[in-house]
């Protein structure tokens, strides 16, 4: 038996993570994911006005309270009826990319760069460049007061990017990116009102019209991103992904092969046709990509913090009893399961899916297109040949979702008409008796939101949510969640400073908020169902 | 101060930007440059603790224009714990707290995002770990260290306790589920770990970046908590009821109401009672102030206010999109539809007496500047 390591707080995620991982001669040899925290959000709702919904949900997270916010809007105008105006579609598409964009950059630059960079490297800068000479003397001030907080103390680690030139660029960026990730946020406002907690979309459509001027507002912000995530985020992805050290992370970090995605971004006014297609994968098998059957989800709680006879339920009849007190438990999360089986989601499950239906021709070629141009077409077959895709892939098929999401973007604005319609009267006329689903892409991965409606009421509603998935714990049968296993096999050479396990966490882009969600059925009479 | 990449023409400028952030005379640069100066000597200490919160407050505060957040980092503040940027991790994370706790007592500034869950021990939150252990699978593993006794160990030496966010403040969202949970507000905790202890609230949800940052400056430039309404907000955000200063105001007195999303005139911009706005009942400064860069707000996006800076909020302004009942305009004759719905409870009490002092021409407490 190996040595046990507690990483509690697993920092730059959203929420309360905790990891813990058995170390046998220095390699990862089995791991726990917990979350920590519990809030109870939903009994909220239970007997409320149904438009209250999406006010309430997209304030789950405050990461993600767009997907959560678009996710309660499709599913009351599913539960309504509606027939979503095009302008309506477009502008919930323009800004839930918005908030892709947000979300990536400051995924990769704030969450997970500081892994990869040395910061102190800045301070022997000796270049030209005045910008960042300006940021070297920040930093050497920093060092000379002894005060170089928030960037140290650090897991210490022999393989950070430590050339004082690249550091200083990739520092420098991250500096940019906190400008960029808040354009990203200034652009869904404009639609939405604010950002996070955002109002513009309501049951039936959307709450701000196009006009020519917010139009070129959105644009001028998209344009410069778009320059940006070119030249400088897509770069940096590939410029770190060529450290040699960080190479076996092209395979380490995997986290079983099985990938779900709902799929996302409308293209049409019924929603049949998605911008990024819904699919599963198993075993890595990227050629062979599911149908997904919404109905082969279940949740297992057996080392979960609430009581077994809440085991095996589709999460729509799922049952949630908190109790704190069992033996075996480990993790505010439950363990959603799709036909038994661990399943990833997020950009990786998105892109390999999109990649599938290109590769077997059922999608024209995008995605295999920029893989060919960027020149990463030899690693994506190392990965095909290992059959693992780790933590660099990742974070790759992220930047370039963000890539092709953005492009994708500058044509749904050309779409936009201003003068016609953005909403579906029928969006306020609340059936007596109605149920909804809404099925969308976040930046984390699939979600789900589902109501019931009785007496012109909230009776139930409940969500599914990427990070449940993701960051689950063990099932009954013992498998691991996606996060638990992408740890297995990592190189832990120092127990003091386990930088490769929070790297491999960090690039699944764990939101704990959002994972966690339980109805209290004593408190708020509801029998079956959960949530949020 | 040059050793630490800041020059004083740097200060001026931060100087301007905080004076405008507060709302301060341009006079005063000058001195408000020597404040920031001083306090920068040694970067004033944050601690940043997270209990059951979302990390929208976090997030809205790297939103933050003027300052640039890359300022605050670097130049202003000592961020020595914030779960959501530092570099790092599990024992080094603890370690940073610890640090700060013994060396900066009596200087630091605890920030809290979240309310506090009390019930089972303070198990619904923890974060960091315990010298104790506990069998777990085979091996002896570290007891989670709930938020509880993180309170009661950085309270006492914190300088002051800001809550920042509705459910900080106020308990917000997670307060619904207090009898399962045992949520409670930051200032309730407070009080019970150190009575006299300076509790600063800053409503909204998410608080605006401006309202956090400025709150803090405030603090280290002046050394006091800055002038509270009853609700322990700073007036200086909070003292301008939005239905006042709304740039629809002149639709609403014209009794031009938006009651179809379609109907757009981009001369005469609707206003959003009749959808439920809340803005005559809430108390922020989101009409001058705006979101995201002054990019846009709520009611610009042909939205209604939630009224998500006031205590009473989600719960006790529900329905959101339902107008307001028992309101007496000037200028309005006839009043929403369903009048009379939300007549029983104090939030309505505190509502109509509102209405009743403007209507006599008084001034409520707490209210107008």
């Amino acid at each position: 038996m190996g040595q046990l390591i507690s990483i509690d707080p697993v920092t730059r995620i959203e929420g309360h993570l905790r990891i813990d991982v058995e170390i046998e001669n220095g390699v990862v040899k089995d791991a726990w994911s917990s979350g920590t925290m519990f809030r109870g959000i939903e009994m909220l709702l239970k007997g409320k006005h149904p438009w209250d919904a999406q006010q309430v949900t997209e304030r789950i997270c405050g990461v993600c309270p767009l997907v959560h916010g678009t996710a309660a809007s499709y599913n009351l105008d599913d539960a309504m009826g509606v027939e979503l105006p095009d302008n309506a579609r477009l502008i919930r598409n323009l800004c839930l990319g918005a908030n892709f964009i947000q979300s990536h950059i400051l995924h990769f630059y704030h969450l997970a760069a500081l892994d990869y960079v040395d910061v102190t490297a800045v301070a022997k800068y000796t270049g030209n460049d005045p910008a960042l000479n300006a940021l070297k003397a920040k930093i050497v001030g920093l060092v000379k007061a002894n005060d170089v907080y928030p960037f140290l103390p650090r897991y210490e680690s022999g393989d950070y990017v430590s050339d004082p030139e690249l550091a200083t660029v990739l520092v420098s960026h991250y500096v940019q990116a906190l400008e960029m990730r808040k354009k990203a946020q200034e652009m869904l406002s404009i639609f939405y009102g604010r950002m996070p907690s955002f109002v513009g979309t309501i049951p039936g459509g959307v709450t701000t019209p196009p006009t020519v001027s917010n139009i070129a507002a959105f644009r001028s912000r998209l344009e410069e991103l778009r320059a940006w995530i070119d030249s400088v985020y897509v770069q940096d992805i590939l410029t770190v992904a060529q450290v040699s050290a960080y190479a076996p992370f092209l395979t380490l970090g995997d986290s079983g092969g099985n990938y779900l995605a709902y799929g996302g971004f409308d293209e049409d006014s019924q929603g049949k046709e998605k911008f990024l297609p819904r699919g599963v994968i198993f075993g890595n098998n990227v050629a062979q990509v599911g149908e997904m059957d919404e109905a082969k989800i279940t949740e297992s709680v057996k080392y979960s913090w609430y009581k077994d006879e809440c085991e095996g339920l589709h999460p729509k009849e799922g049952k949630t009893e908190p109790d704190v007190h069992k033996e075996e438990a480990y993790s505010f999360l439950k363990a959603p399961r799709y036909d038994g089986k661990p399943m990833e989601v997020g950009p990786m499950a998105r892109m390999l899916v999109l990649a599938g239906h290109e590769l077997t021709g059922k999608r024209p070629e995008m995605l295999m297109g920029l893989v060919k141009k960027l020149g990463l077409g030899a690693a994506l077959d190392a990965c095909v040949k290992a059959g693992k895709f780790g933590i660099l892939p990742r974070h790759a098929m992220r930047a370039l979702e963000c890539k092709l999401l953005a492009d994708r973007m500058v044509e749904w604005l050309d779409q936009l008409k201003p003068g016609e319609k953005i909403w579906d009267s029928k969006g306020k006329d609340i059936p007596n008796e109605s149920y909804g689903r809404g099925l969308v892409e976040g930046p984390r991965g699939a979600l789900g939101h589902w109501i019931h409606i009785v007496g012109k009421k909230i009776e139930n509603y409940q969500a599914i949510v990427p990070t449940t998935w993701n960051a689950a714990p063990r099932d009954k049968n013992g498998n691991r969640g996606p996060i638990e296993t992408s740890l297995i096999g990592l190189p832990v050479p120092d127990p003091d400073n386990p930088i490769n396990v929070v790297r491999a966490v960090r690039s699944f882009d764990p939101c704990l908020a959002c994972a966690i969600h339980v109805i209290h059925p004593e408190h708020n009479g509801v029998k079956v169902f959960r949530v949020v | 101060m040059e050793k630490r990449g800041i020059t004083r023409r740097q200060f001026l400028k931060y100087a301007g930007a905080t004076a405008a952030l507060l709302g301060l005379s341009e006079s005063l640069i000058p001195e408000i440059a020597r404040a920031l100066e001083e306090a920068a000597a040694g970067k004033p200490p944050v601690i940043w603790l997270q209990g059951q919160n979302c990390t929208g407050c976090s997030i809205s505060l790297l939103n933050s224009n003027y300052p640039m957040i890359a300022e605050v980092v670097l130049d202003k503040l000592s961020i020595r714990y914030h779960p959501t940027v530092m570099a790092a991790a599990g024992d080094v994370a603890m370690k940073a707290i610890e640090e700060t706790a013994k060396e900066m007592a009596g200087k630091y500034i605890l920030v809290v995002e979240g309310p506090v869950p009390t019930a089972e021990g303070g198990e619904f939150c923890t974060f960091g770990l315990e010298k104790e252990t506990k069998a777990f699978h085979g091996y002896q593993r570290r007891k989670d260290k709930p938020m509880t006794a993180w309170m009661e160990e950085l309270v006492p030496g914190a300088a002051a306790v800001v809550a920042v966010g509705n459910c900080a403040s106020f308990g917000g969202i997670p307060a619904a589920n207090a009898e399962v949970t045992g949520t409670k507000p930051v200032m309730d905790v407070v009080a019970g770990i150190a009575k006299d202890k300076p509790v600063i609230n800053i409503g909204g949800c998410p608080a605006h970046p401006d309202w956090i940052i400025g709150t803090i400056l405030d603090y280290l430039i002046n050394k006091k908590v800055p002038e509270l309404d009853q609700h322990k907000r700073p007036k200086k955000f909070f003292g301008m009821l939005i239905h006042e200063n709304c740039e629809r105001r002149a639709a609403f007195d014209a009794g031009l109401f938006l009651e179809d999303w379609n109907d757009y005139n981009p001369d005469m911009k609707l206003c959003l009672f009749k959808m439920g706005c809340k803005g005559p009942v809430t108390y922020a400064d989101c009409p001058i102030r705006r979101w995201n860069s002054g990019v846009n707000w709520c009611v610009g996006a042909n939205a209604p206010c939630h009224g998500c800076a006031e205590p009473a909020f989600y719960k006790d302004l529900s329905p959101l999109y339902k107008p307001l009942p028992n309101m007496h305009f000037p200028g309005l004759s006839t009043l929403p539809d369903n009048l009379g719905w939300i007549a029983a409870g104090a939030t309505a009490v505190g509502i109509g007496a509102h209405y009743l002092y403007k209507q006599l021409g008084k001034k409520e407490e707490g209210g107008e500047k």
